[in-house]
């Protein structure tokens, strides 16, 4: 299976990246680690005119600390897994970044590549939705920044316009204290993607939930917060009534996708239990 | 469109002259006629036609020829040395590995790169690791003794892990 001919632009910095797009019209797509892009060009899904590369901008790979952390579009679901200051301060993130796929895909593809294809069945944004912040895009008309939570549209949609370049992910910090699980479940092989990707995040005080964040992928048609699950967790005892409710809310909340990979009706019953079982693993850890 | 690119492959310097719209495993296959390098699904999945780029295992059949200039190519062919294969080559033969082996050069290149990353690798490790690489022939068990034994083999395999 081969590429057709395309243009192949190599920027050396953002700016360069934006102009390309711009004078290729709706004609070019970036490239970052290529894992999403070439097999969709393979399979003839997608056939730009040109493909406009990022990976000899410099600095676009760097995880720095930023108030939360701030991560390069470039750098890659390994090194994000495995730097230590996200391990740190978004271990939810480390170890969701570190479920995807297998680990030669992780070393090749990059976090903002995996947010501009705006995939439901991926492992790092749920990890991003419970944890909260911003993208940051570089457009014809200069930077813009574009809050986590409104970054997924739609089925394979995002907000990123298509002369935009994805610059850098801004996390807000993960609570120290908080209580956290990234629950992936395939029903084949472990390197699939999740059928349900859950993130939960569930912060504790004097034995009452203070505040609770679920978020999913591979239910809806994107990844998704589930509001009226973490709704229901909050202000109460993590007790057997709290973590049902909070089961059957996100099995009502969500608008799951249909396809021959599972039914609807199989991937709300699944979200279900996984936020069932989730819920009475982070209640049973023990805390001092 | 026709461009020439100078790289590294397995400690020789090449100059190829590609199609502009390649992946890497076309320029092996096609521009430096070394068939070492299998490609399967050709999108990714299944881990045939895994090299190391600058030491990084990657997907030739995803990584663009053009991203190889300047670069450092190691493939199956430049494993065995002076004749003596490699030592995971020789587990995967004393193990019985291989069974129709269009998986086996995917399966030794990621082997390489697990072996420094770990070491000594526990068999979770090795799974985990191998994951990306699939067997149509389902020769896993055979595979997975083949690594822990190479481990063993090979102390000096690689750097220590990172962590």
């Amino acid at each position: 299976m081969n590429l057709k001919p395309f243009e192949y632009v190599e920027a050396t910095s953002v700016q360069e990246a934006v102009e390309a797009l711009s004078a290729y019209g709706d004609g070019a797509r970036i490239i970052a680690g290529g894992t999403v892009v070439v097999p969709l060009m393979k399979m003839r899904m997608v056939q730009p005119e040109a493909l406009v590369s990022l990976m000899a901008v410099d600095g676009l790979a760097e995880v720095r600390a930023d108030g939360g952390v701030a991560i390069g579009a470039l750098a890659t679901h390994r090194a994000v897994s495995r730097s230590l200051l996200v391990r740190d301060r978004l271990p939810i993130l480390a170890t969701a970044c570190g479920r995807v796929a297998s680990p030669v895909i992780r070393s090749m593809g990059t976090l903002g590549g995996n947010l501009c294809y705006g995939e439901s069945a991926s492992d790092p944004p749920p990890a991003l939705l419970v944890l909260g912040g911003s993208v940051r895009l570089r457009g014809p008309d200069g930077d813009r920044t574009v809050p986590l939570e409104a970054l997924f549209v739609g089925f394979y949609e995002t907000a990123i316009g298509p002369q935009e370049v994805l610059t850098q992910i801004e996390v807000d910090p993960q609570p120290p204290d908080a209580r956290w699980r990234y629950l992936k479940w395939t029903p084949r092989a472990r390197e699939d993607k999740p059928l349900v990707g859950l993130a939960a995040l569930v912060e504790m005080e004097d034995g009452t939930c203070r505040r609770a964040r679920l978020a999913v992928g591979g239910v809806a048609d994107r990844p998704v917060v589930l509001e009226q699950a973490s709704a229901a967790l909050s202000g109460r005892e993590l007790d057997d009534q709290a973590m049902a409710d909070a089961a059957e809310a996100a099995a009502a909340e969500v608008e799951p996708v249909d396809d021959l990979q599972a039914s609807a009706g199989y991937r709300r019953d699944m979200l279900r239990v996984w936020v069932g079982r989730t819920l009475r693993d982070i209640a049973s850890e023990e805390r001092p | 469109m026709k461009r020439t690119v100078g790289l590294t492959v397995n400690g020789r310097s090449e100059t190829v002259e590609i199609e502009g719209h390649w992946t890497l495993v076309q320029l092996l296959r096609e521009g430096l006629q070394m068939l070492g390098t299998e490609e399967g699904c050709g999108e990714g999945s299944c881990g045939s036609c895994t090299v190391l780029v600058d030491g990084e295992p990657v997907r030739s059949c995803l990584f663009l020829a053009v991203r190889t200039e300047g670069r450092e190519v190691a493939t199956v062919e430049g494993l065995a040395t002076d004749g003596r294969l490699d030592p995971v080559q020789q587990a995967f033969v004393e193990h019985g590995a291989v069974q129709c082996g269009f998986c086996t050069p995917g399966f030794l290149m990621t082997t390489k790169a697990l072996l420094r990353d770990h070491p000594a690798p526990t068999d979770d490790e090795i799974r985990e690791y191998l994951s990306g690489n699939f067997c149509r022939c389902g020769g896993y068990t055979l595979i997975v003794a083949a690594v822990r034994d190479a481990a063993g083999g090979d102390p000096a395999g690689g750097a220590a892990a990172e962590g």
